[in-house]
């Protein structure tokens, strides 16, 4: 008898879990075909990190130096920069980033002091050996370079006239206290 | 011994050594379990671990405070963000950092997301070691939309690096808040869902109910923690015992079992994903308006020269963080104490005299997370 009602009580819960499955059968499927379907990343979504486009230079606005590097707890960024022709503010010349390694951290975000490192939204890199994932990040952005750096001496001039004038300002001010 | 012999024992020529593992897909990873074995009864089980050794711990003797950031989720990626916030909180408490009240209240919403979304993966593959292959497919598709919640803030899917000393990286809007709450009414019922599935099916109770007991003595032997001492019948939950963060504020309960067995694991880790969505949907209608990140964090994270202990709540159990600092920069020497070790160390007094199938069921069952035993 107790076995009959074993069975019986079994067969019932299966025919639950059973219903259950059933009304998730006539659902809607809940995969996204991807390589036909594409997928939207997310704003703060993280890939690569790349040099970002600031807009009164026309190009990245990297100073060379040198946090991020020291930042990277998987050291996997590799700098080198030069000091132009009449420019107060150094310009990075090498910005090689081994994404191989990258553990997609931020913190090189973080300590930027110009904020001109974002992320790469693009989400399916692949590649056949780890060189693949050597990126220069310098490499978009070498034709704007000369521009940039004219761009920048205008800049930087504005701001020292900028920086005169308030000095200026000051010591009229300090004359004028001490009288 | 080569592992591929047959030790024999003169007593009893019939017995065998069979190894589970290094790559069975119910170790959940690579680790090797060694079972003697009389016909299909386990006479002992030894587990061999270390074949996903990192030296995290080292490494943190060899990095600055901020560099060790990413490592935590890593320790585990399951609960990925609960592991980077924990680390965040220990440096801060040993640093006396403030955090604004919302980073807090988003720490804590972020906390319980993943707390469920690593319980559903529990879920899912527990009863798929059981033979159940359904809610496998179920639980992955809510871990998804819960992931698919988490990334639009934090960029990342399981190795989040989502907290700062001081704070969160970045902010949540209203689209977060939004997608947060409807989750959680959309789980609700979907856990109903899950438990008409599961609990009462005759084929889980069969292979759950008085299989892999702990035994009493067993939680202090083996320092026993989360979801499988809960089932034993102890109330302790280190969010409730010694609040961290805002743990304190929010009410929630302590699910708790007495048998100890599969079954009353399952049954607290079902209750414990309910309590979650209690804690977040507190959370979501609380949510001040401020900053996330701290105006005034040190520039040098340099806690004065001491220890420190601190410990969070896992989905595993209590994860511990000790710090010995010499008042540098780095530290001298960073402990973690991660809950699957210990739950895997008790493993040859549970298996011991089991059948072979429950052996599969019991390593499940208690939720084991390879990376995080070898840290
Ligand atoms: S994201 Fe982290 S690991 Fe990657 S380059 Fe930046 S600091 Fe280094
Ligand atoms: S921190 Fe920013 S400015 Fe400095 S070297 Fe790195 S990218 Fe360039």
């Amino acid at each position: 008898m107790a076995l009959i009602k074993e069975i019986l009580d079994g067969t019932k819960t299966l025919l639950t879990g059973m219903k259950v499955t059933l009304d998730n059968f006539r659902k809607p499927p809940v995969t996204s075909q991807y390589p036909m379907e594409k997928i939207e990343m997310s704003e703060a979504f993280r890939n690569v990190i790349v040099l970002i486009e600031k807009e009164d230079i026309g190009s990245h606005d990297c100073i060379d130096c040198k946090l991020c590097e020291r930042v990277c707890p998987s050291f996997c960024i590799y700098l080198d920069g030069e000091r132009p022709e009449g420019l107060r503010r150094k310009r990075s010349t090498k910005f090689e980033v081994d994404f191989a390694l990258c553990s997609d951290c931020g913190l090189c975000l973080d300590v930027c002091p110009t904020d001109t490192l974002g992320y790469s939204k693009v989400h399916d890199e692949a590649g056949y050996n780890r060189s693949d994932f050597l990126y220069d990040l310098l490499e978009p952005w070498a034709d704007k370079e000369e521009a940039a750096r004219e761009r920048l001496k205008e800049i930087e001039a504005e701001q020292a006239a900028e920086r005169a004038r308030k000095a200026a300002a000051r010591k009229a001010k300090k004359v004028r206290r001490e009288k | 011994m080569n592992r591929f012999e047959v030790e024999q024992d003169p007593k009893s020529r019939d017995t065998y050594y069979l190894n589970m593992g290094p790559q069975h897909p119910s170790t959940h990873g690579v680790m090797r379990i060694k079972l003697h074995l009389d016909g299909e009864r386990i006479i002992s089980a030894e587990p061999i671990i270390g074949y996903g050794h990192r030296a995290h711990e080292k490494m943190a003797e060899n990095r600055d405070y901020i560099q060790f950031l990413p490592n935590p989720s890593r320790v585990d990626y399951l609960g990925g963000m609960i592991y980077n916030v924990g680390y965040c909180q220990a440096v801060e408490r040993a640093m006396d950092i403030e955090v604004p009240e919302r980073a807090e209240y988003i720490r804590i919403v972020c906390n319980e997301l993943n707390r469920i979304s690593s319980h559903l993966l529990w879920l899912g593959t527990f009863l798929m070691d059981l033979g159940a292959f359904t809610p496998f497919l179920y639980a992955f598709d809510d871990r998804e939309k819960i992931l698919d919640i988490l990334d639009r803030i934090t960029g990342s899917r399981l190795t989040y690096c989502y907290a700062r000393f001081g704070g969160v990286i970045l902010d949540i809007d209203d689209v977060f808040l939004d997608n947060v709450s409807n989750f959680c009414t959309y789980f609700v019922e979907r856990l109903k869902e899950y438990e008409k599935l599961v609990i009462g099916n005759v084929i889980f109770r069969e292979r759950t109910i008085g299989v892999g007991i702990f035994a009493p003595d067993l939680a202090q032997k083996y320092a026993i923690t989360g979801p499988c001492l809960r089932a034993m019948g102890h109330e302790n939950d280190v969010r409730k015992d010694e609040p961290y963060g805002i743990y304190d504020r929010f009410d929630f309960d302590v699910p708790t079992q007495t048998e100890g067995d599969c079954f009353a694991r399952t049954l607290v880790r079902m209750e414990e994903m309910r309590q979650s969505i209690r804690i977040i949907e507190q959370a979501v209608s609380d949510m001040p308006n401020g900053l996330f990140l701290a105006a005034r964090v040190p520039r040098r994270i340099r806690p004065p020269e001491g220890d420190y202990y601190f410990c969070v709540e896992s989905p595993r159990g209590s994860f511990g963080m000790y710090i010995a600092s010499d008042g540098s920069d780095i530290p001298f020497r960073l402990k973690l104490r991660t809950p699957s070790f210990s739950h895997i160390s008790a493993m040859p007094a549970v298996m011991a005299s089991t059948m072979l199938a429950d052996a599969v069921a019991i390593l499940g069952s208690i939720d084991i997370v390879v990376p995080e035993i070898d840290r």
